[in-house]
């Protein structure tokens, strides 16, 4: 009795110590849906920002460390040939007909893809140039839309206007003379070379940062996710608290429209009210809203903080039927929640019917960060911040802690 | 006689508890906060982070900084002053710029610079408030805000 009763235990230990290890075999540690496994495709290339997957599944990823170009040659989802090429140090990269579509804090660039290479050995050509450098939002994120044309996300240089940045109590500049240059979508043709900031026109305004920027081809449409303002407690102590800084200020996804105006610096959406308020670098109280209808509202207003940097629409075959024309969105995860639990560092889905969210966003890809010591983002083992989706549907995630890149696949039960 | 047993163990069992919990928990006393934490609670922590590693490309690293651990006064000036490089450093490649501290006191700024000094693994000197006074001396006139 005793010993059946001891190897039952063991057994069932065993069998527990067995299951731990499939799972984190399946998944590389990540949480995921039923059904979904995770396969690490590469890291070593330093600290990865976006991607994108060629139809021969080849992968094209843009980091600080430079552009590489990944190959799994025996269809395991593993990279076997890593080609770093290039001079380009930034953030997007896209694949738009027979170019390799990149760029850095100044400027968007593009390289010939010639058939049977992977590394592109053509001459880097010169889209739009000159941006101003700046040190703060600077990546130029984009999205073309079918016909090349190109939507430039170009961020501003402030946390919220203020006649200095990031000063306790001081006031926002009325009107905001940064958004004549920054805070808003540049749109540009995207098959002329040699463009600067002066051929492009301004196309959507009063957005602080859209690194998450994407062209929906099913709506025909441009959305974006943006970086909602920083630090309400700390510049205005008598208004907001820590905990009010740490839950409010929705980072909000839009559908960009010509002429649209998201509200930055003069408002942000309170998470916490339900709607808009009036920043209080503007007169703000904390609920004072601004005059109706002047700025969009938010399709879905994700919590604060979660840094969203890369929105992709699935268009794959191989997920379930619910993600369809829905969005992924990468959150790189919080700093600006301290002293509160850092948060975000996950990838959300949110489900999407005729390009308008159908249901509440669900985590799709979560447990990046790992125990992330002291509440300290650089603590993180990883952080999301690129999506792509290989011709086979599988979804690709870069992260920016040490550029590791996963394949999450869907199989069929 | 079992009894006395048993409520000895439980005893036993209890005081063992109390022990993981307090040194799996955080339970045992901590010490009381001091001014300077308290001040870099306030002003610096959502910036540069609980255990002043701060944020790449965003905010310096404050832990094993050597300018933070050098001159008092000049570290003092730096951070009445705000920007994005003191007078002693100029290769600073973060995003994000520092506010200006002049409203705290000489004795507060004292107090949290002499926290950053000698926390995180630092090990400079402390800040006298007389140093901070005399590093205000050579701060210019206030800005419009």
């Amino acid at each position: 009795m005793r010993i059946s009763f001891i190897a039952r235990v063991v057994s069932a230990a065993v069998v527990a110590v067995a299951g731990a290890a499939a799972v984190a075999a399946d998944t590389d540690g990540l949480t995921l849906p039923a059904g979904f496994s995770a396969v690490v495709v590469e890291e070593g290339q330093g600290p990865a920002r976006h991607l994108d997957v060629a139809a021969n599944g080849d992968i094209y990823l843009g980091g600080g460390n430079g552009l590489s170009a990944l190959r799994d040659t025996n269809g395991d989802g593993k990279a076997d040939v890593v080609k770093p090429f290039g001079d380009v140090k930034g953030t997007e990269v896209r694949i738009f007909k027979d170019w390799l579509y990149v760029s850095d804090d100044v400027g968007v660039y593009r390289y010939p893809l010639k058939k049977g290479e992977l590394a592109p050995t053509g001459a880097r050509e010169t889209v739009v140039s000159e941006f101003p450098k700046e040190r703060q939002h600077a990546d130029k994120t984009f999205a073309l839309d079918d016909k090349g044309t190109l939507f430039i996300n170009v961020g501003a240089p402030s946390n919220s206007c203020q006649e200095r940045d990031r000063q306790e109590g001081s006031l926002g500049r009325n009107p905001c003379p940064i958004l004549e240059k920054y805070g808003g979508v540049w749109v540009f043709d995207g098959t002329k070379l040699n463009q600067t900031p002066a051929n492009g026109r301004r196309f959507a305004t009063g957005m602080r940062n859209a690194v998450a920027i994407e062209w929906n081809p099913a709506q025909k449409a441009l959305y974006a996710v943006i970086h909602g303002r920083d630090s309400i407690d700390t510049l205005f102590p008598a208004l907001y608290n820590a905990e009010d800084n740490a839950t409010r200020q929705g980072e909000e996804f839009h559908q960009i429209v010509d002429g649209g105006n998201y509200g930055w610096p003069y408002t942000f959406f309170d998470t916490k009210l339900g709607h808009r308020v009036i920043a209080p670098e503007y007169g703000g109280d904390a609920k004072k809203e601004p005059e109706a209808g002047k700025y969009a509202n938010p399709l879905v207003a994700f919590p604060a903080h979660w840094a969203p940097n890369d929105l992709l629409f699935y268009s794959g075959k191989s997920f379930p039927a619910k993600y369809q024309n829905g969005a992924f969105i990468a959150f790189h995860g919080s700093w600006n929640r301290a002293p509160e639990p850092q948060a975000g560092y996950k990838v959300v889905f949110q489900p999407m019917k005729d390009g308008k969210p159908s249901g509440a966003y669900e985590v799709f890809a979560d447990g990046f960060a790992g125990d992330m010591k002291d509440n300290s983002p650089d603590n993180a083992r990883y952080r999301p911040v690129g999506l792509a989706v290989g011709p086979d549907g599988s979804l690709y995630v870069a992260d920016s802690q040490k550029g590791r890149v996963w394949r999450i696949a869907y199989a069929k039960k | 006689m079992i009894a006395r047993d048993l409520r000895r163990a439980a005893v036993l069992i209890g005081a063992c508890l109390a022990a993981a919990c307090a040194a799996v928990g955080g339970e045992t006393p901590q010490p009381p906060a001091t001014a300077g934490q308290l001040l870099y609670g306030k002003h610096c922590l959502s910036c540069h982070q609980a255990d002043g590693r701060g944020v790449r490309n965003m905010q310096p690293a404050i832990a094993g900084g050597t300018w933070v651990q050098g001159d008092a006064r000049a570290l003092a000036l730096f951070v009445m002053s705000g920007g994005f490089d003191s007078a002693s450093r100029k290769d600073s490649a973060e995003g994000n710029v520092m506010p200006a501290f002049r409203q705290l006191s000489d004795a507060d700024l004292a107090e949290l610079l002499t926290y950053v000094r000698q926390r995180f693994g630092n090990g400079a000197s402390a800040v006298s408030a007389a140093e901070v006074a005399e590093a205000r001396t050579n701060l210019g006139p206030a800005p419009i805000s």
